[in-house]
């Protein structure tokens, strides 16, 4: 009795161990992608389970989520890949993020599936390429314009949106005479500043000098840096931001923005998710597109583009390939992630129709725009990224101080460079 | 003999798990930090390559670890003057029995039961410019209408994070004064009173207490970062940074993995001097019980 029992126990106790040394994927139809992103909570978790669950009856394959929220994912992906402890998905932002993650080899290149899957006549604005080759599925993106509440420009009498700079700061005048703060900033975790930045500078110097500042062969010391910053000092001087960005979350501008508080704030446009979330809609929104200040410059718009990417030692890397295919093949799918996170889908086949009023009206500004630039985190390497948004709240805080910042930064962006 | 022999076995056997974790949790991140602090690598992949000192030399030309290195001693000096003295002053109000010192104490004690995420939330709605605690009472002292942002202005973000940090700490300080002043048995403490001993001699019972507060007060603000990371990160534009703050940024904002072990190697030095400090002067204060 007993010896029997002993070989049972060692019998499967040797089953076991076998099935647990053969890969997952073998061992289970199907298998499972793990995968860690940073849509969270405002961001539209819910829509992306409903789309896992869609994918697992599909195919199969189960999809292992470990989301982590959007501030905390830039460090926590970044903690996962020093630990060699990478999921097979993960979202990153296409762009010099990716382009630096590509230089350190840590993702799997997918020019195959690609391919296979026809994604050139698929996929919209997607056409990066990292060092020759496709590593990053563009599953949605969007665009920073200047979302403003009707009824407070109602109020102040101004029935006709800003063309020109001029126009712009009239309207601002405009507004304070009706004890309106004109705009609101939430910079306390800095980005949010940067849409000002890049716009000004797209639209004085034009999307290719600002090229080579990103790239480091222009400086952070020229002419065309200081003029679009004396632009925005003007603002800040003139009392048209609303009171001590730096405290506030872009969340809490946007909170001030539909409480009345302020008129208009310069964010992407997934802050219509936020507010459709907040029962402030449509009707009660709109954007305007930041002004022309120069004649004869490009007309630029700006915007991030959230991507997927696999990472190089993927435990799972077909099932990723199929995960990856999926987020942006099928155009149900991206209609619906497109709508719960207030996103422009990457996916062409979808139909405007879908877009709400507001959204079909940002698709329109993109395509008539006669460049897209990534916002300047995304466009600039994230070590230069890093230096010029604190000096972008550094001078929030003292816009005085603006000649002293510009050194500093070019001095800090170029050791950044060099490494 | 054989007993005894079977004894030290037993024991270096029962150390093995101890030992293991701890080398596998400390002794090998630390090994690797400073092997790391001679290469360039950024945190991804396995492209970097040996640089030698470049990293501890990059020290001495960023303005931005001196601003951490002066944050850091301003955090050392403040832990070793604010919790320490409040600590003091309650442990002997809570020591001179005024009516509910034991509800008096497990009051102040409650903050250090807290965790550090906890505590940094709550002070960061008392700093809040438009409703929180702060500016609602000064207003209501005043008669003003301040949106004083304390966060968020290099003048204060620092000193608002020293002070969350301080009101933490004070629980603890003011328990080591209490069981410094309680070891003394009550009826010698009534004695000292009937013959006329001051407050001033009853501080000097506390000495080899103080020892203890002032040490990890100071070990404690090297690791002052949690209640930071919360509060500012550091912020705004990096002039609330300390050492610990300034090795994060470095190392998972900016990719520079190489640069940021340098410093924590620093970090590291620095920490180690202290405690040897401190385990001279505890030796100290034991010869002088002895």
């Amino acid at each position: 009795m007993f010896k029997t029992t002993r070989r049972a126990l060692m019998a499967s106790a040797l089953a076991s161990g076998l099935l647990a040394a053969l890969p997952a994927h073998e061992a289970f139809a199907g298998g499972e992608v793990t995968i860690s992103h940073y849509f969270t909570g405002d961001l539209g978790l819910d829509g992306l389970k409903q789309i896992f669950a869609e994918f697992n009856k599909e195919t199969g394959i189960t999809v292992k989520d470990s989301p982590i929220g959007h501030e905390d994912f830039k460090t926590g992906i970044l903690v996962r890949a020093a630990g060699g402890n990478l999921p097979d998905v993960f979202s990153y932002w296409a762009g010099a993020r990716t382009q630096f993650v590509v230089n350190s080899n840590s993702l799997h290149p997918i020019d195959d599936m690609w391919k296979a899957a026809g994604l050139d006549a698929i996929v919209a604005n997607g056409a990066t390429l990292y060092n020759g080759h496709r590593y990053l599925v563009p599953f949605g993106y969007h665009y920073a314009g200047m979302f403003y509440n009707k009824k407070v420009m109602q109020k102040a009498g101004i029935t006709e949106m800003p063309k020109t700079w001029d126009e712009f700061k009239a309207m601002c005048d405009k507004l304070k005479a009706a004890g309106v703060a004109p705009i609101a900033l939430g910079s306390k975790n800095r980005w949010p500043a940067q849409f000002w930045f890049d716009y000004l500078l797209l639209r004085t110097a034009g999307p290719d000098y600002r090229a080579k500042l990103m790239a480091g062969t222009a400086s952070y010391t020229d002419p065309e840096v200081l003029e679009a910053m004396d632009l925005w000092k003007q603002l800040l001087d003139a009392g048209d931001f609303a009171k001590t960005p730096n405290a506030y979350d872009w969340t809490d501008a946007a909170d001030q923005v539909q409480r009345g508080e302020a008129a208009m704030t310069l964010m992407g446009t997934w802050i219509t998710g936020y507010w459709n979330n907040n029962k402030f809609t449509d009707a009660d929104y709109d954007f305007f597109e930041f002004p022309t200040v120069k004649d004869g410059v490009p007309r630029a718009a700006v915007g991030p583009v959230d991507g997927l990417v696999i990472s190089a030692n993927a435990k799972n890397a077909e099932g990723a390939e199929k995960l990856l295919e999926f987020m942006i093949s099928k155009p149900d799918v991206q209609a619906k992630w497109a709508s719960i996170q207030g996103a422009l889908s990457a996916n062409v086949n979808v139909d405007a129709k879908s877009y709400t009023p507001v959204m079909q009206h940002a698709l329109d500004v993109v395509k008539n725009a006669q460049a897209f630039a990534f916002n300047y985190d995304l466009a600039t390497p994230p070590p230069v990224a890093e230096v010029g948004l604190s000096a972008f709240a550094q001078f929030i805080d003292n816009p005085g101080d603006v000649k002293s910042i510009l050194d500093q930064t070019q001095a800090a962006a170029a050791a950044a460079f060099k490494q | 003999m054989n007993l005894e022999r079977d004894k030290t076995l037993w024991r270096l056997a029962m150390l093995i798990p101890p030992l293991a974790v701890f080398g596998v949790l400390v002794v090998w991140p630390l090994f690797s930090s400073f092997y790391y602090s001679f290469t360039n690598w950024n945190g991804f992949g396995a492209n970097y390559r040996y640089v030698g000192l470049d990293n501890f030399l990059q020290i001495f030309d960023d303005p931005l670890f001196m601003r951490a290195i002066v944050n850091t001693v301003i955090w050392m000096l403040a832990a070793v003057i604010l919790p320490t003295g409040l600590g003091l002053v309650l442990a002997l109000l809570i020591d001179s029995q005024v009516p509910g010192a034991s509800v008096f104490k497990s009051i102040f004690y409650l903050p250090i039961c807290l965790s550090a995420i906890v505590v940094g939330q709550i002070w960061v709605w008392i700093y809040q410019p438009d409703w929180g605690l702060l500016n609602t009472a000064i207003n209501l002292v005043t008669g003003g209408d301040s949106h004083f942002a304390w966060l968020a202005k290099p003048g204060t973000a620092l000193y608002a994070v020293i002070a969350a940090w301080s009101w933490q700490q004070t629980g603890l300080a003011m328990v080591i004064f209490l069981a410094g002043l309680t070891a003394i048995p009550s009826d010698l403490v009534e004695v000292c009173h009937i013959e006329g001993a001051s407050t001033g001699q009853r501080i000097r019972q506390v000495r080899p207490a103080t020892v203890v507060v002032v040490a990890l007060g100071v070990i404690n603000s090297l690791k002052g970062f949690d209640v930071l990371y919360i509060m500012t990160g550091g912020g705004p534009f990096n002039t609330s940074d300390t050492l610990a703050m300034h090795m994060y940024n470095e190392s998972f904002k900016k990719y520079h993995m190489g640069y940021g072990s340098a410093i924590s190697v620093v970090l590291f030095l620095i920490a180690l001097a202290i405690i040897f400090a401190y385990f001279r002067q505890l030796r100290k204060v034991d010869q002088i019980y002895e």
